[in-house]
């Protein structure tokens, strides 16, 4: 199959760079948007809290998008995995429902979004038990999933969504003991401490980290400590608390596989891909929007800079390149022959 | 109740159990294996450095020396039979300064008498050629072209899986805690549970002490449980060593590690710290700190910031020193396998086979089966959709659209694999059965993203409710009921 843009990733920033591509005349039946899960949409999928464009919900804000892009005419797959993309711009893709394809492109724009940091960043000692989960995990959990990942939870990290979660869980039923930070600022906003914590009674330590975990199948208590000015536990401010879920929020780094694959550069800094000015990678004709590019402050950036991104890939688009004709009517041979349907 | 009975009990399904129900599995007994965990590999198997050591460090005329070589240069043929990852990428002990050159030296001399193939001592340029991150102040090492990496409990799945499709039973959960014998059969109990032997090997590991003594028999030394730790690195650094790298060793033991593993991360360490507990795996602040320590000094610029995940095995070690594989001398035909620590899963093959011999000379007869089968299952060897080939993901797709339903994206699981992990000989039935069987979770996000999919597979597939999915053993409840 080929396409002249394929957009990997259905969140905001795939989504606007889809509106925004044909906005920018690019015909819709030339988009091809690609997303792993049953759903459009991402992560604003289990973001039921407000603060997305002024005040709708982050499912709200999906659902909006999704509406606009079909209504467009742009083809959307979900269950769609991208195994590859190589710098010819094949991807090989699967999928259920069309099972395993190659198909050309003529330029991607990568809005794979983000991963979470896992718990080996943290190395806390202790046990390795049930119970010890991500913020982004917990979140599923309960908005998607309606299970409680624990009903006496510690929370270590200071990001909004390290907030938000112990909001929900407290508004779930459960109880938050206390909320650690181990630097000396929250990362995320001063006031997101008055507005999810406060109102119910949430402490919240800078300064403090989780040392140690205890429970052998499930987890039974954690040790919390001051840290001095270099972050390291100052032991007589050790205190042991019971509780039966921690959970953890650590940042993110930006979805690269697929990128390192293909052979992009990455930014030691941001763990992104590098770009240019106009978005492009290292690789020819291979852009990056969103949190995919590197972790942004907040998803207002993250819809400008997707609109930015596919204005840059209809200015590509438009340039007429001989060379890249004759690249690509190679490649289709190649893909003709490899494709299975 | 009739007991089952059993020409051949096994207790314990670490890698030396597993490997000798493998090599039994051959001929027409009736066998089964005994294991305390809900796992194969639940003990030392599953957290070590993963390494096939090449028999250097076991002293001359040891045992540990001849089943280390002997099993170094057996781990080929098993994993290309049972289609086990293993990878022969040889190892390097680095040495600083003129003593630790002459500490090289006696352990090449040392090597060459046990029979190791291909030892050299590399100078500087040699080693910067073969590892140009290692330190600059390393000035020699010793290369070991014949040592390898291999995942330890997906070896012990192999060969468990093997047996299991040859006829063998399993038996998890089932903690030995009585042993009779009525002078022709052993009556092995677990609580209330029971079977009959003619035949044991105690392959119990960290226990193994305290199996003996169930049958008043007592093991010629003690066994010590000692904890390593380690760190894993993201996949992002899995380029940084192509070797594994040791310092010379010293009077604490062959030291912290550097090396990559078959699936492509960095694995470091272990220290060797004397723990009460022979269950305590858990790990410390000390020690990671000290393991970092001792991976800087081999590669300072290795990147610990990529750290993904941290654990800790418990090792038996023998106050003796060695391997001890002997008929019990107050019981006939009961076989102790004890003290079984590193490089006890390079030598598994052999010590394996060395328990064979021991049956054999006992009195067990060895006929060789009819209808043996030589892979993993009747179907054949599994393969996981990230190991197959565009061919055969392909093929795997059209026979089963499962397999191209992506589930852990950072180790490229799909449900396929999931499902297949489920319905294998041994039955995967927990979150972490699963992940250690297809990797889904052990990627860089540590299963934030699919753990909730493969806990809904596990549901449906078992017919059970999500929040009676376990992560490892019965009190280990991913989730705590519904939300309001």
């Amino acid at each position: 199959m080929k396409k002249k843009l394929v957009i990997i990733g259905s969140g905001p920033s795939g989504l606007v760079s889809a509106m925004t591509a044909v906005k920018s005349g690019i015909s819709a039946s030339d988009i091809l948007v690609l997303e792993r899960e049953n759903e459009l949409g991402g992560t604003l999928n289990q973001c039921i809290h407000t603060g997305f464009m002024k005040n709708l919900t982050g499912t709200e804000l999906a659902s909006n998008l999704i509406k606009a892009v079909k209504k467009l005419g742009i083809e959307c797959r979900t269950e769609s995995c991208v195994l590859s993309l190589t710098p010819e711009k094949i991807l090989t893709v699967i999928s259920p429902k069309q099972g395993y394809q190659k198909i050309q492109a003529e330029a991607v724009i990568l809005a794979m979004g983000c991963r979470e940091q896992s718990r080996g960043v943290l190395s806390i000692g202790g046990t390795r038990p049930a119970g010890v989960l991500s913020a982004g995990a917990a979140q599923k959990y309960i908005n998607i999933d309606g299970y409680m990942p624990g009903k006496k939870t510690v929370v270590i990290g200071s990001t909004d969504i390290a907030f938000i979660i112990a909001r929900r869980l407290a508004i779930e039923g459960g109880r938050v003991i206390t909320v650690v930070e181990p630097k000396g600022a929250p990362l995320s906003d001063k006031k997101n401490i008055k507005e999810y914590l406060h109102p119910f009674n949430i402490p919240f330590e800078l300064n403090h980290n989780v040392t140690k975990i205890y429970g052998k199948e499930r987890i039974e208590a954690v040790d919390i400590c001051q840290l001095d000015k270099k972050g390291k536990p100052i032991k007589k401010t050790k205190r042991k608390l019971e509780c039966d879920s921690l959970v953890y929020s650590c940042g993110y780094t930006p979805d690269v596989d697929i990128a390192v694959g293909a052979g992009a550069r990455i930014k030691r800094d941001t763990k992104g891909p590098y770009t240019k000015r106009n978005y492009e990678t290292t690789i020819s004709g291979v852009f990056v929007t969103g949190n995919a590019h590197y972790i942004h402050k907040n998803i207002d950036k993250i819809l400008k800079e997707s609109v930015a991104v596919a204005e840059a890939v209809a200015k590509f688009l438009q340039k007429p390149n001989q060379q890249k004709k004759e690249k690509k009517n190679e490649d289709n041979a190649h893909i003709n022959s490899e494709n299975q349907e | 109740m009739s007991i089952k009975s059993y020409d051949v009990v096994i207790i314990g399904a670490g890698i030396t159990g597993t490997m000798t129900a493998f090599q039994i599995a051959k001929y027409s007994l009736k066998v089964a294996v005994l294991e305390a965990g809900i796992d194969v590999a639940s003990g030392s198997t599953r957290a070590n450095s993963a390494i096939v050591h090449a028999g250097y460090d076991a002293k001359e005329g040891t045992l540990k020396a001849l089943l280390n070589v002997k099993g170094c240069e057996m781990m080929e043929n098993i994993t290309s039979q049972l289609g086990v990852h293993y990878k022969k990428n040889g190892s390097l002990v680095i040495g600083f300064n003129a003593r630790d050159l002459e500490e090289l030296k006696k352990l090449k001399e040392r090597g060459e008498t046990n029979g190791v193939k291909g030892l050299c001592i590399l100078n500087r340029s040699e080693l910067q050629k073969m590892e140009p991150n290692v330190s600059k102040d390393a000035k020699y090492a010793l290369y070991a072209p014949s040592a390898g990496i291999v995942c330890p409990y997906d070896l012990a799945y192999a060969v468990a899986e093997n047996s299991k499709t040859n006829g063998t039973d399993y038996y998890f959960e089932f903690k030995v805690d009585k042993i009779d014998y009525d002078g022709d059969y052993y009556t092995i109990c677990a609580g209330e549970q029971r079977v009959k032997a003619k035949y044991v090997v105690n392959a119990a590991g960290c226990y193994a002490d305290e199996i003996a003594k169930m049958i008043n028999d007592d093991l010629p030394f003690e066994i010590i449980p000692r904890r390593g730790e380690y760190m894993l690195l993201d996949k992002s650094e899995g380029k940084v060593a192509k070797h594994t790298i040791f310092v010379t060793p010293n009077e604490k033991g062959k030291g912290i590690l550097v090396s990559p593993t078959v699936d492509g991360n960095i694995i470091v360490g272990p220290n060797a710290n004397i723990v009460d507990s022979k269950a305590d795996t858990s790990v410390t602040e000390d020690g990671l700190d000290e393991i970092a320590k001792g991976a800087r000094i081999i590669m300072p610029g290795i990147n610990l910031g990529a750290v993904i995940t941290t654990f800790a095995g418990v090792r038996p070690t023998p106050t003796s020193g060695d391997f001890y594989i002997k008929e019990s001398e107050k019981c006939k035909n009961f076989v102790h396998a004890a003290g079984i620590e590193s490089p006890g899963l390079a030598s598994a093959p052999a010590v394996s086979e060395y328990i064979v011999e021991i049956l054999k000379n006992a009195g067990l007869s060895l006929r060789k089966k009819r209808k043996y089968i030589e892979t993993r299952t009747p179907k054949g060897n599994c393969k996981i959709f990230y190991e197959m080939t565009e061919e055969e993901r392909k093929e795997a797709i059209k026979n089963d659209p499962r397999y191209a339903k992506m589930i852990c994206r950072c180790e490229m699981v799909t449900e396929g694999d999931i499902v297949d992990a489920i319905n294998r000989p041994i039955r995967a039935k927990t979150i972490d059965m699963v992940k250690r069987r297809t990797r889904a979770g052990m990627g860089r996000c540590q299963g934030a993203h699919c753990r909730t999919k493969v806990a809904e597979i596990i549901a449906r597939e078992l017919n059970i409710d999500i929040s009676e999915v376990k992560k490892f053993s019965s009190n280990s409840n991913l989730l705590l009921g519904k939300t309001k």
